[in-house]
Formats: C-alpha cells, structure tokens, sequence
C-alpha cells in the first residue's frame, strides 16, 4: 500500500482544467554545437526528462511532477520543430549531447527519467555519468526488445491504438506534421539500435544508480514482459507494473504514474516500505 | 462431458433455524458442524468412486447454507485425504481477497496435490459485500484488478511492484510457483462480458450459472467471439456450468421432487437492505446486457427427470450452452436431506454418468 492522497488533492486543486504542459515555460540551451529546447517548471530538485520517439510531449502526469520538482524536459536534437540532426550517430552520442545540455543549464546532479527510446537515451546517460544522475525512472523502456520489434507508426488512430489501453477515454492524437515526422524516423531508425544491445547490457551490469522501471499492464508497443531484463541487468532496479496502462503511462494514469515516481525520487529502495496508515479514529 | 459435484459442507439445520443472513453465529451447534466436515470427505470419495471427475467448492460467509467461507482450507483438507478427484475452487471471491495471498495459497494447493487443483476466480454474490465491508460499485473493477494481479504473481519471473487502482504492492515475489505451468487451469467465473472479455484475453476458460440455458448461450456465445478476437478457440472443457438438479427415477417422481421443493433462497436478505444492495450493485449483466442483481433470491433448478430426461437436458446443455464441464447440486445447497441427495447421487453416477461421456 502506499500514500496517494497528496498527489490526487493537487489534482482536484484545478489543475484539470488546464492543458497538460501549462506550468512549463519554454527554454533554449547551447550545448554540443545543437541549439536544444526545453521546457521546465517546477521547484525543487532536478528532474531531467529525454522524450520518446514521437517527440516531446507533456503529458498530464509532468504536471502532476512539476509540483514536487524542478523538472527539465528536452527536445532532444532532431525531434519537434528542431533542425534536422544528421550528426548523432549513436544513442550513446545523443547520451553524451543531453548531459551536456543538462550541464549547461548550471544542473551537475539530478534525478533522470526517460520515456520509451528516451529510456534507451537515459541508460546511456546514466552508464557514462554515474556520479551525476542520482536516480533513474524508466517509463515503458525501449532499451531492450523483443526480437524483430518495429518502432510505432500510422495513422492517429491506429498510433491510439498502440499507445494507449484505452483510446477512446483520451483526447484523439493530433494529427502529425509529415516534414517531422519523415525527420523523426529516419533519426530513430538511425540511433534505434538492436533490441539486445550487448554493449549497453554489459554496462547496466556494473551501475550502481537506484532504478525505477515502469511498464503499463497493457503496454502494446513494448511487452510489459521486457521489465524482468531490467531487474535481471541492473542491480539496483524496481520494476512496478502501472495497472491497465498501455505505452503511454503517465497519459493514461498521470496519478499513479507520479505517486509511484515522486515516492521513488523521495526514498529510493525505501520507497517499498509502506508509509500508509491504517489507524481510524485514533 | 465432465462432471463436477458441487460440495457446500452440508450442515445439517434444525427446523427453527433462523434463514435471514446474515445468521447469527451463536445458533451454530459444533458437532453439527464436525459432522458436515466428515460427511464432506464421505460424500467426496462417495462421488469419486461413482466416476465423477471434479468436486467444486465456493466460498460463502455468515451462514449454514454453505459452510465454506475458505474455499482453500476446503481444498486442502479434501486433497490430504481423497487422491484422484480434482478439486476445483469455484472460487475465491477477488474483490473481498488480497490477491497476493490467493496466489500463494493456490501455488501450495497445486503444488501439494500437484494436476489435481482447478480455480475459478469470481466477484461474488451480492450479499457477500456486506462480509468484509465491499461497497458493491467497487466489486466489477476490484475483480478484473485483482485476477490480472493473481495471474501476473503467478507468472512474473522477478519480483514485482503493482501500482492498481485499487491494490498497490512495492514488493511481490510469490513462492512456491504452481506446479502447473504457467498456472493451474483457470476459469473467470461470471456471465458479464467483463468476465468474457478477461477471460479470452488471459486464454482461461469461464464459468456460468443458474441461467436458463438461453441466456448461459449468450454468455458462452459472447465469450467464443471474445476467444477468437484473441486468436484462439476454446475447447469444451474451457465452459463450466454449475446447475441445480432434481434426479430420480423416474421423471414423474423428480416432477414430484420438485413441487415439494423447499422454496427458500439460500441467502435470504430483507426488504430495505435488499433494496439497498440492489441500487448499489447495478453492472450485473449477460453479455453486456443488464440485469439486476440477485439479492436474496431462489437459485433454479435446471435439469429435472429421471435419468433418461436428464441425459437429453445435458444433451441440450453441451449443444446450447457449449458446456463441457457441468458442475451439479443434487439437493439445493442448505437442504439437510443428505440421504436423498445420496440416493440421486449414486443414480447420477450409475445412470447418467456412463450415458454422458460421449456427449
């Protein structure tokens, strides 16, 4: 059991009424010779976040995290409205460019969370500079696959049907901007690597960094199965598995995706002892 | 066809019982109580050897009508004492259960009497809300959450966090694993299309009861289309449904049976409080289709006869239905009279038994 009433209150406070994202301001850094987006709110300490391979996205889950810290989320080069990135040639490249963004925003340590490909980015981060990233959360991992998978495409909807357990309770997907989208693709097929990646593997065997790994029960684009090599890989790692979520967790459950991650990003390995108090009426 | 004896703990009531439930336990005499735990090892090898193929238990609380609150300490007291029957738990009431725990104490049974356990996990009457404090508008997703969380402990190789909507555990790591691998064979137990829906999804069987064979069809039809959404069919033994019977001789004397019936339901429950449990209990449905619950109501008699009627009302059932498994009452749950249920039982087993095999 744990404490979710702090987190569901500031919900019900109004945040509801206003568009995910509304908190964060728009900010640009140099680093690496790219000219990078970001877009943060929040106080507190610093939580980096690296997107999936759709792009940058704030979802309503970000919103719910911005209230207990300062969270960062990039554009990483290539993706959204940036210029092209033919330069990137690894995830391990890209890894190095974000450190250097977070760097040059004057952030030396933080927690670091990556969505999907954008965990496969954070992984390479976090095995480069341990002594920086002070936790890493995980959410829907493309770091390892199952044999043979394709990155997600099509049309809004059947890209709905990917993502989520349960389109029909969201928003329909806005329809994509083709120019980006044929830019995307082609950098993520580029950077994407295999599904096993024996020399990523071999380095998760030896960081020490807390882990959260996060998959949705009903993750359709990677099979919730994939936690277990996460845990088996990095020895300190917890993987939660976020009850009737596809891909797209901290969308479909923004509130259980955040009480799980703020608790995490509060007490590590402790975040297992339950602080729920059952007394009534004491 | 297979067939299944639906075991209750018969406790034998005395005439000035009270019937409402819940009944208050310090009517409970203890050595009738002994004597409907000895009678259900007799009556259990009794079947066995008359050929049945499974006893099923339920769980039900607060009354003499059905003694087993804990379908798993039933199970376990039969398969140390009885060796070839299987024992199918129809079943753990999920909503009212820690789910972690049910999958441990399945993972013992199956690993104690290993092939021998079959589990059927449900949402529960109604009534049964009121034994650990359920608000009934809870009990439809606290079942769905709670069976996938059963399935994920059961077969989830490394320990594991469940962030629900309903149940949250940082830490789960079940041991012992089942025997059966992945798990033991497994039925969502319901007529809803939530349970056929979950059902075909995680590739169990389902469970169906007390309707008319018309409406049990829709279920189990809505059930194959869900099965093959999923890619896969379902094979006779993949639809169980569990049925009052009236068997005797002769089709006059079952008919006789039947007028004589004691009509009571077996959970009899009073005017304001049924009132109240029906306006909170209201996603019952079949296939989709909805239904009121039923709240304190008279369970049906679905096969009556002699043994020749009987075998074309199963025929009727496999075809309608689709059932492979059925799983009987020879006496409605609650009655005391145990010699006659005896007598329709040893009928059963050398009369029909033998004539539905082949069904």
């Amino acid at each position: 059991m744990s404490k979710k009433g702090r987190i569901v209150a500031q919900i019900e406070d109004g945040m509801k009424s206003q568009p995910s994202g509304a908190a964060f301001r728009e900010g640009l850094v140099e680093a690496d010779g790219f000219r990078i987006r970001y877009m943060e709110a929040g106080q507190g300490t610093p939580l980096v976040h690296l997107h999936g391979a759709g792009g940058m996205r704030l979802t309503p889950g970000y919103d719910l995290l911005c209230r207990h810290h300062r969270v960062v989320a990039f554009e990483m080069p290539g993706f959204g409205s940036s210029p092209e990135n033919t330069r990137t040639r690894t995830m391990a490249e890209l890894a190095a460019t974000m450190a250097m963004a977070v760097r040059d925003l004057g952030i030396d340590k933080f927690n670091l969370m990556g969505t999907s490909f954008g965990a496969k980015v954070a992984l390479w981060l976090a095995v480069q500079r341990p002594e920086r990233v002070e936790a890493l959360v995980l959410e829907a991992p493309a770091a390892i696959g199952p044999a043979g998978s394709e990155p997600s495409s099509g049309s809004p909807e059947e890209m709905a049907r990917r993502l989520y357990a349960h389109p029909e309770r969201l928003a329909p997907l806005p329809v994509p901007d083709l120019a980006i989208q044929a830019k995307t693709r082609a950098l993520v097929a580029r950077l994407r690597g295999p599904d096993r990646d024996a020399d990523l593997e071999t380095q998760m065997h030896r960081l020490p960094t807390p882990t959260l790994v996060l998959f949705g029960t009903l993750d359709h684009v990677i099979p919730p199965e994939m936690g277990r090599f996460y845990r088996e890989l990095l020895p300190n790692c917890h993987l939660v598995f976020v009850y009737d979520a596809g891909h797209a967790i901290s969308t479909e459950r923004p509130e259980a995706f955040a009480e799980v991650t703020v608790d995490f990003l509060e007490r590590r390995e402790a975040f297992v002892v339950s602080r729920t108090e059952t007394v009534i009426h004491p | 066809m297979k067939v299944s004896y639906f075991e209750t703990g018969r406790y034998v009531t005395p005439p000035d019982l009270p019937r409402e439930w819940p009944v208050p336990g310090g009517s409970y005499d203890p050595e009738t109580g002994a004597e409907a735990y000895r009678g259900m090892v007799e009556r259990v090898r009794f079947v066995e050897e008359l050929g049945f193929d499974w006893v099923s238990l339920s769980e039900h609380h607060y009354s003499p009508r059905i003694l087993t609150p804990s379908p798993v300490v039933s199970a376990a007291y039969l398969a140390a004492r009885i060796d070839k029957i299987k024992i199918a738990m129809l079943g753990p009431i999920v909503p009212v259960s820690n789910p972690i725990r049910v999958a441990e104490e399945i993972a013992m049974l199956d690993t104690m009497a290993p092939g021998r356990i079959v589990v059927g996990l449900l949402r529960g009457t109604t009534n049964e809300y009121l034994s650990y404090d359920l608000n009934p508008k809870e009990s439809r997703e606290r079942t769905d959450e709670g069976m996938e969380l059963i399935l994920k402990a059961w077969t989830e190789p490394q320990p594991f966090g469940w962030q629900g909507r309903y149940f949250q555990y940082r830490t789960v790591s079940v041991w012992p694993r089942p025997q059966s691998q992945p798990h033991p064979p497994t039925y969502a137990l319901g007529t809803s299309a939530e349970a056929g829906e979950f059902a075909a999804r995680h590739r169990l069987g389902i469970g169906l009861s007390y309707g008319t064979f018309e409406l049990m069809a829709k279920s189990a039809h809505y059930y194959r289309e869900q099965c093959a959404r999923y890619g896969w069919e379902p094979g006779p033994d993949d639809i169980i449904y569990r049925a009052n019977m009236i068997l005797a001789e002769t089709d006059d004397a079952a008919e006789e049976a039947l007028r004589r019936r004691d009509k009571q339901a077996p959970f009899p429950i009073r005017g304001g409080l049924r009132d109240a449990l029906l306006q909170s209990d209201t996603t019952r449905n079949i296939a989709g289709e909805r239904r009121p619950a039923n709240v304190g109501g008279v369970l049906p008699i679905s096969f009556c006869g002699g043994p020749d009627r009987v075998v074309e009302q199963l025929r009727r059932c496999r075809e309608e239905v689709g059932a492979g498994v059925v799983d009987l009452s020879l006496q409605d749950p609650g009655t005391g009279n145990l010699d006659g249920m005896m007598r329709a039982l040893e009928l059963f087993g050398k009369k029909v038994l033998p004539r539905i095999r082949e069904i």
